[in-house]
């Protein structure tokens, strides 16, 4: 499964819930296959998806939220696990799309080629699901319904040629219409 | 700032509905987050930029939020605070302590604390210099800018040594 495929997967089943996209390849494909208000996607400041995710996640205790980010994305901001393992959020839930490269930037390798997220993860307090082909991710969305967060869904992908279209909404015009959908 | 200034200017914050005290601690500032430890209301991250986000995501669920950090850490997070915090226009209250303020501090800080005004500007923050006498008037400041949608600094100097 690539990434756009496991990302349609997802946001299909999940529908309304609130979700942080993590800037490259992965706020674009979920631009593309469901666009939605209460989606926020990140332009820059690569690796702080699960830190946003997390800052909504305490002030919003009774609001499910996901976190789609990447190997790259983590590895650059590991102590999130940490602070996220640490505080035990109920309502957290952090998706991992890992093909063990960097694809936004073309394709560059990053260690977890050789180092296991899902380890890390599980040492940080999270539950961990590690995934590989559709038809478990779909269930697993469906079993994870009743357990508390943190929960980390490492999602293995494969590499694919497919490139999604720009987001066409400004920064001003993300931030407004999660922030109603959010609070209202 | 001393002891008595620095928790009375947390309590202040407080009080004027902030409710996120995140980020990476610094001596300048100990009795500040001192007092906000006591009170169970800070939240000690890994590094500046992750505190960053994490107050981002509070102010998005709008809950005013400070972020405090030693000028290092301010130096480690200038790409988040204009790709994230500017870019999306969070308000947000950073504090920031000011190391390398005394000619004699480590040696570390003397550059960041040479250049440290400068960078705000460049990256246009702007910023207050906490004292013993103006802390109050500062935090009002601070105030009135997050109202208006716009992050400001309050800088907290290191002008005594242990």
């Amino acid at each position: 499964m690539n990434r756009k495929k496991a990302i349609s997967i997802i946001a299909k089943q999940i529908r309304n819930n609130y979700l942080i996209a993590a800037n490259g390849f992965i706020s674009r494909d979920l631009f593309d296959v469901y666009d939605k208000p209460s989606n926020f996607y990140m332009i820059g400041s690569m690796g702080l998806a699960s830190s946003i995710g997390l800052g909504i996640a305490l002030k919003k205790p009774k609001k499910r939220i996901f976190i789609f980010d990447g190997d790259g994305n983590l590895l650059m901001n590991l102590g999130s696990l940490t602070t996220i393992g640490y505080l035990k959020p109920k309502n957290l839930v952090h998706v991992v799309f890992d093909n063990s490269s960097h694809e936004s930037t073309g394709g560059q390798p990053t260690h977890t080629k050789k180092i296991n997220i899902d380890k890390i993860a599980k040492a940080s307090n999270y539950k961990v699901f590690k995934v590989f082909f559709p038809n478990d991710l779909s269930k697993i969305l469906s079993q994870i319904k009743k357990i508390d967060g943190p929960i980390l869904i490492l999602v293995k992908i494969k590499n694919s040629s497919e490139i999604s279209k720009r987001i066409n909404l400004s920064a001003l015009d993300i931030k407004h219409r999660f922030m109603k959908n959010l609070n209202s | 700032m001393n002891e008595n200034n620095q928790r009375k200017l947390f309590d202040y914050l407080l009080k004027s509905k902030f409710e996120g005290f995140v980020g990476v601690p610094d001596s300048t500032m100990k009795y500040f987050i001192d007092q906000g430890l006591k009170q169970k209301k800070i939240l000690i991250t890994t590094r500046e930029d992750e505190s960053i986000g994490i107050a981002v995501g509070m102010s998005l669920a709008n809950s005013l939020s400070v972020v405090f950090m030693q000028n290092a850490g301010f130096a480690n997070s200038i790409s988040t605070i204009t790709s994230l915090v500017q870019l999306y226009k969070i308000p947000l209250l950073f504090v920031i302590g000011w190391r390398g303020y005394l000619k004699n501090d480590a040696p570390e800080h003397t550059k960041i604390g040479e250049i440290q005004s400068k960078l705000l500007k460049i990256i246009d923050l702007q910023s207050k210099i906490l004292t013993d006498r103006n802390w109050k008037e500062c935090a009002r400041w601070a105030i009135s800018q997050l109202k208006q949608n716009i992050s400001c600094v309050l800088i907290c100097k290191k002008d005594f040594n242990e």
